[in-house]
């Protein structure tokens, strides 16, 4: 059996994204579930209805906060008033974590809102760990950062991603979220062995896992979170548990959105993996 | 009657994740940028330099060969280097790996601003209204961590550019359109009510001031909005814009967005209230616009209307 991660994060089981659509559903039914993932981002700026809806739901659920703006790689300064709004929002709903990507938004001031890739090289590396170091420090907690699904490679790149991502959570000493589906989306996008990735992961960092649906457009996989999982993403997440072991697992869905039992149902699908593994264990 | 502008279910979760679900567009399969072959790195640009380069290629409005032969792509890497910077996968060209990011790029801020601009969408069409996101998201790019800022700057977008079709109706429409995003997104705060008014004493009436909470807009507009609004709402065919002056209420009540429409009378008596104008003097003021047989009854009623709508969060004697 595997070490549980180094902060004694808690497995809180399976839980899905808090997405708009299912904010009646979930309050007026009440579904059991481990617990929900914030999108940060939607709930920094808003003193309306995402926060009173927010903050009934923060009372009955362990919540945690998933963001897509902190651009922990950019070579622009980092946003303080930001992480400040951040460091706020995690305080009010009592977040168990704060997480956001290994990536970059944008630079000259500008946000392009996507999770842009970094090279894989020591500069990149050195970069990075400094600042992720430095927004630890601010907001206080560990952070946790999600492999990104990647489209291009750079020829510079000195060392695969996997060995990037395990040296920066060392090397700044933070938590990982693995996504399953962005390995194997970045998998087949690149070429690389799925597994192989999954085994050079520092088990004692990882405090949650994603899983999603994505779009096979035949020359590459986009990351879309707009179906169920497919079945090698489940055999990869049966792997990861095997090697890491268990730990939150939430399931994304962001476009085409169906009915929160659908979306609840595909991440109780993961049971069957989690079971194997405690009785592998026992 | 007021009519409902924004529901929870109107309000996407802007992220991201929601914007990249159609995936790259493929506007020039036939990429013409040729030398993926040259795998020598000649020299390892700096990671500023590569940002600076990706984003410049991402954001810019051709397709992506016009991207990588950009000014401002060139100047950190020579078109003819594009594959010492980006590899080629298995069964995609460097540009075309590129492609998908630029691609990405411009249907992320299509959705960001249909979100908060439906009625704009709806009266433009589907062609019309990306043109205008091609254009606005080069002169107003996104500088904030959240998506919900990309459209502050539409209603100056067309006031600053009176040549564009429809721009001064447009002006109008957007103004009201980004009223009702403000509104979703401002303060709660609490909400005079009628019995809070009733115990103010008699004679604090006239220097009375009242504050309105701070989901509220008060627009004068030079055109109607409300039937784009009902056009977009029913799937219906967008009316012809007409010139005739407009006077509109946005505000929030229980967490929904509504809009009121209102006279001339009813908008000044209202902006005097939130300009902070004594009660008596705004009330007088407004009084002298109405026939000296209905005065008292009309101003009442409208003061009635407001206190009962949740516009105003205090009156301070």
């Amino acid at each position: 059996m595997a070490k549980p991660n180094r902060w004694s994060y808690p497995d809180l089981g399976l839980g899905v994204g808090l997405r708009t659509s299912h904010y009646g559903h979930i309050l007026s039914q009440k579904p059991e579930i481990g617990f929900f993932e914030v999108l940060t981002e939607n709930y920094l700026d808003t003193g309306g209805r995402p926060t009173f809806i927010l903050d009934q739901i923060a009372e009955r659920y362990r919540l945690v906060m998933h963001g897509v703006s902190m651009s922990v790689g950019s070579t622009d300064p980092l946003d303080f008033d930001y992480l400040a709004k951040v460091k706020a929002l995690a305080k009010r709903i009592g977040a168990l974590w704060v997480s956001d990507h290994v990536c970059w938004t944008g630079v000259l001031g500008r946000n392009t809102h996507d999770l842009l890739p970094l090279p894989y090289t020591e500069e990149s590396l050195r970069h990075v760990v400094g600042r992720v170091r430095q927004i630890q420090e601010y907001l206080e907690r560990p952070l946790v950062l999600e492999n990104p699904s990647t489209y291009l490679e750079f020829t510079p790149n000195s060392m695969p991603e996997w060995v990037f991502v395990a040296r920066l959570a060392e090397e700044a000493d933070c938590g990982l979220l693995l996504d399953v589906n962005n390995v194997y989306v970045s998998a087949f996008n690149h070429g690389f062995d799925a597994d192989a990735y999954v085994d050079a992961v520092p088990a004692d960092r990882v405090c949650q896992y994603h899983l999603a649906g994505h779009t096979h457009k035949g020359t590459h996989i986009l990351d879309t979170h707009s179906d169920h999982v497919v079945d090698p993403v489940w055999q990869l997440y049966g792997h990861t548990i095997r090697h890491v072991g268990l730990r939150a697992t939430l399931l994304e869905w962001d476009a085409n959105i169906p009915p929160f039992e659908v979306v609840h149902e595909e991440v109780l699908k993961a049971r069957v993996w989690r079971d194997q593994e405690v009785s592998n264990a026992a | 009657m007021p009519h409902e502008a924004r529901t929870e279910a109107a309000v996407a979760d802007r992220v991201l994740k929601i914007a990249t679900r159609r995936g790259g567009r493929r506007r020039n399969p036939g990429l013409r940028i040729a030398p993926e072959g040259s795998a020598a790195r000649a020299q390892e640009l700096a990671l500023d330099s590569v940002q600076r380069w990706l984003q410049a290629v991402i954001v810019h409005p051709g397709d992506v060969e016009d991207a990588i032969g950009s000014t401002e792509a060139a100047q950190e890497l020579a078109p003819e280097r594009l594959g010492e910077l980006v590899k080629p996968s298995h069964s995609l060209t460097s540009a075309e790996r590129v492609d998908i990011y630029h691609g990405m790029y411009l249907l992320r801020m299509v959705e960001a601003l249909e979100s908060d601009y439906p009625a704009s969408r709806h009266f433009l069409g589907e062609e019309a209204f990306e043109q205008f996101v091609v254009d606005y998201v080069q002169t107003f790019p996104s500088r904030s961590y959240t998506l919900n800022r990309l459209g502050d700057h539409v209603p100056q977008f067309f006031a600053d550019n009176p040549e564009r079709p429809h721009a001064a109706f447009l002006h109008d429409l957007t103004r009201a359109e980004l009223a009702i995003t403000e509104v979703f997104d401002a303060e709660e705060t609490p909400v005079l009510t009628a019995e809070q008014v009733a115990k103010l004493p008699q004679r604090a009436w006239a220097s009375a001031r009242l504050r309105p909470i701070a989901a509220f807009r008060l627009l004068a507009l030079r055109h109607p909005v409300t039937p784009f609004f009902e056009a977009t709402k029913h799937d219906r065919p967008a009316p012809r814009p007409r010139r005739r002056a407009s006077w509109l209420a946005v505000y929030r009540q229980k967490y929904s967005v509504l809009r009121l429409e209102l006279s001339r009378t009813e908008h000044d008596l209202l902006a005097a209230l939130v300009g902070g104008t004594p009660l008596g003097e705004a009330v007088a003021q407004a009084g002298l616009q109405v026939r000296a047989s209905r005065r008292e009854a009309s101003v009442f009623r409208w003061f009635r209307t407001f206190i009962a709508e949740g516009m105003f969060a205090a009156i301070e004697a």
